[in-house]
């Protein structure tokens, strides 16, 4: 019997006035599975996760998260996420240990659990010694890892990744790395956006490549360098969403002319 | 290209001038709500020249030489440290805070450039607030003595240069104060002290003006600080008022001088300190105060409350509004001193002064409940909370601080006008009453135009926000005012007075029972509807 996807995207369409972001996509993630999210800036990444977490409304289409609705069942669909989005935007007056028992307490977890499960990712993620500063103090990859350990904290089912590696130090984003591996052979799912095609190569099972709302490709990453005949996924990348030609970039960088 | 530092100071500070301008447009999506605001700021400039006009043509005619002297002195004053109330905040705001001092920073800009263009920015908005405030009254005042029309160009000249002068002083001590002490703990400090220091002075002179007495002809007020800019500026006025072109031009050649030579030498003695005490000021771990490691579990709604109370606590700027309504209660006893015998006292009568101070004290806390989420908004949307539980937790989080400071108000109003212990429960239930109401307005508000891209949580309400939600509480208390004042005329007599008392307080709850239920309806969906 096939295993039901934990993540469902049918038809889903964002307009903001008169742009539409998201156009009309579909996807699924599967148990087990990290799905990349690639495409410009710009192209509709960002909203789609927005979407499927809840922070957006789709204009038309649906999303489903373990089989519940984000739109009409946004309560129940939520408790089975984690989520770290593009900018991780902390309470400035918090420390990272308050901050993380208030994320717990969102999550309705049990105290006990709650308080092993705080010591455990800030001694994970090398934060114990910071655990008392307020958050406004922290650089910005410090604050990266205490998004992630807040989206880690309650176990969920669900990972959404918005470009989960940024301001991570080399040593950070390789756990992270294995983090997700791990994440994913215990049944889990991840979904995540990022610009590093390293990253989208070396970790996703699947990617898609997003552009003007549309998904332009998907499959697993030997699937499209084969289908589109490229060696990278990079080339892929810039063949579908179309890449700067050298001689304009040879013609705004040129030599500037010496006296 | 190397452009030299003036060039460079007119470049930026015109620049900085237009996008705030841009900004403070584009932070307005509904058109109806813009224009009711301006059309209520239109209303209040009126009310300022006719009020001073009515007043001044009074004055002229009772031939009250004394106070017609020292009156304009004392309404720059009265400018002047309520703008401390703000200007303070803005000198930290615009040059500490600032979201884009980073990038003004890493360009070719000298520090010096930085500071003045800086300082520009919170000249022009001082302007703002010295054309709805001041300009009124200085038309209303010279059109009462008819004045010539040179009095009016040389008042306008210098009620221009007037905020410059305030300005350039709040910006060198904030400056100075951040290289001194500990930049964390000046910046809260500067914070308590912008609120703090004008609600004593006004506390004070209050108190001294409460107990004047005598003949109108030979009153005149006491005098106000000759070393102050808000006395120059009094005696400019007076003199042109007088026609006396001599002086009054001498008074805004003083100004002119201050601001023009005084003020640009001042700032540019602290600008070489301002990069090292932004660099302090901006890097650093921070430990909480009030931290005792981690902290209890909570229920969702509970820890949404807690997460609140733990932000207004380490933020100083957010009791500013508790401070004042505190200190309008000492305006409140001192004023009834003296005013009693107008208007007697009546248990009533306090409960509509108690409700004013907990409609102002409740308007900050409701109408940014939302919006202090800032960015970090995010967290509560993709939480398993349902609006209603959001809903909940904002109104507990909001009514914990003002249930609290309109408690101790409506006691320290109790027990200053000498009421019975009845007496001083009947303010209290009173001043909970219209906190609460306030309190469910300003959600509903902040719930429908929330303001999640700010640079310090004080900018929220700047402006025509505040207007709405102000004018609601007001109209509650007088409504309500108006039940207990019915029920005083219907039950006089009965139990002492007290069954007025209980039944008007019967029907000011119910009316805050509908507020709520209707307020919580539109506030739940409009949580429920809110995109980030």
């Amino acid at each position: 019997m096939p295993v039901p996807p934990l993540v469902v995207v049918d038809h889903l369409t964002k307009r903001f006035g008169g742009t539409t972001a998201v156009d009309d996509i579909s996807f699924a993630v599967a148990p087990g599975e990290i799905f990349g999210f690639l495409g410009p800036n710009g192209a509709g990444k960002t909203t789609t996760i927005k979407i499927l977490t809840g922070l957006l409304r789709p204009t038309t289409g649906r999303a489903t998260i373990c089989g519940f609705d984000i739109t009409s069942h946004p309560v129940e669909a939520k408790r089975l996420f984690g989520y770290v989005p593009d900018e991780p935007a902390l309470y400035p007056k918090l420390t990272a240990l308050e901050f993380l028992s208030f994320v717990g307490d969102m999550y309705a977890m049990n105290p006990a659990r709650k308080q092993a499960r705080i010591r455990e990712l800030l001694s994970l993620f090398e934060l114990r010694a910071d655990a008392g500063a307020l958050l406004e103090s922290y650089s910005h990859g410090m604050r990266q890892k205490v998004a992630l350990c807040a989206a880690l904290l309650h176990d969920p089912k669900i990972y959404f990744l918005d470009e989960p590696t940024v301001g991570l130090d080399p040593k950070s984003a390789r756990m992270l790395k294995d983090i997700v591996r791990a994440l994913t052979r215990a049944g889990g799912a991840v979904m995540m956006s990022t610009h590093i095609m390293e990253i989208a190569e070396s970790l996703c099972d699947r990617v898609a490549i997003i552009d003007h709302g549309r998904i332009a490709a998907i499959g697993t990453v030997s699937e499209l360098r084969e289908l589109r005949g490229r060696d990278t996924l990079e080339e892929v990348f810039l063949h579908l969403t179309g890449g700067f030609e050298d001689h304009r970039i040879a013609e705004i960088f040129r030599e500037p002319a010496r006296a | 290209m190397n452009q030299g530092a003036l060039a460079q100071t007119w470049t930026l500070s015109l620049d900085l001038i237009r996008f705030r301008l841009l900004a403070s447009q584009r932070d307005w999506t509904s058109r109806t709500l813009y224009v009711i605001a301006a059309l209520a700021s239109l209303v209040l400039v009126l009310g300022i020249f006719g009020g001073t006009f009515i007043g001044v043509r009074a004055l002229v005619a009772a031939k009250a030489t004394g106070l017609l002297g020292s009156v304009a002195a004392w309404a720059f004053l009265v400018y002047l440290f309520t703008d401390l109330f703000i200007a303070f905040g803005q000198a930290l705001n615009d040059m500490y805070l600032s979201a884009d001092m980073p990038i003004l920073l890493a360009m070719p800009v000298r520090a010096g450039v930085l500071v003045v263009a800086k300082f520009v920015l919170g000249v022009v908005q001082n302007e703002v607030y010295v054309a709805v405030f001041l300009l009124p009254f200085v038309l209303g005042y010279l059109l009462a003595l008819a004045a010539p029309l040179w009095a009016y160009v040389v008042c306008i000249a210098g009620l221009a240069l007037f905020p410059a002068v305030l300005y350039a002083v709040l910006a060198t001590i904030t400056i100075i104060t951040l290289r001194l002490i500990p930049p964390h703990f000046a910046k809260e400090m500067l914070w308590v002290i912008g609120a703090a220091v004008p609600t004593a002075f006004w506390l004070f002179n209050f108190a001294r003006f409460a107990h004047i007495e005598g003949d109108i002809n030979t009153l005149h007020l006491p005098t106000a600080p000759e070393w102050l800019p808000s006395s120059w500026m009094g005696s400019l006025l007076s003199a042109a008022g007088a026609g006396e072109a001599q002086t009054a031009a001498s008074w805004l050649g003083f100004i002119a001088l201050i601001t023009l030579v005084a003020c640009p030498i001042g700032l540019a003695i602290v600008a070489g300190g301002f990069v090292e005490g932004w660099s302090q000021a901006t890097s650093g771990r921070r430990v909480a105060a009030w931290s005792r490691g981690a902290p209890p579990s909570l229920s969702p709604v509970g820890a949404v409350v807690w997460k609140d109370v733990s932000g207004v606590m380490r933020s100083p700027q957010l009791w500013f509004n508790h401070i004042a309504s505190l200190g309008f209660i000492g305006y409140l006893l001192v004023g009834h001193q003296v005013q009693s015998p107008l208007l007697p006292l009546t248990i009533q009568l306090a409960m509509l002064q108690i409700g004013f101070v907990a409609v102002l004290d409740s308007l900050n806390p409701g109408m940014t409940a939302i919006s202090l989420e800032h960015r970090s908004i995010w967290l509560l949307r993709t939480a398993p909370l349902t609006p209603r539980q959001i809903f909940a937790a904002k109104i507990i989080g909001a009514y914990a601080q003002t249930g609290a400071i309109t408690t101790v108000a409506a006691v320290l109003l109790g027990i200053g006008y000498r009421f019975s212990i009845g007496g001083v429960l009947a303010l209290v239930f009173f001043a909970l009453l219209m906190s609460a109401a306030a309190i469910c307005y300003g959600v509903e508000f902040d719930a429908r135009f929330p303001s999640f891209d700010w640079e310090n949580p004080n900018a929220i309400n700047r402006g025509v926000r505040m207007i709405m939600p102000f004018l609601n509480g007001l109209l509650v208390l007088i409504l309500c005012g108006a039940f207990l004042g019915a029920t005083r005329l219907a039950l006089r007599g009965v139990w002492d007075g007290g069954a007025a008392v209980l039944v008007g307080l019967f029907w000011c709850a119910l009316v805050v029972a509908w507020i709520f239920v209707r307020t919580s309806h539109e506030a739940v969906r409009n949580i429920g509807a809110l995109e980030v």
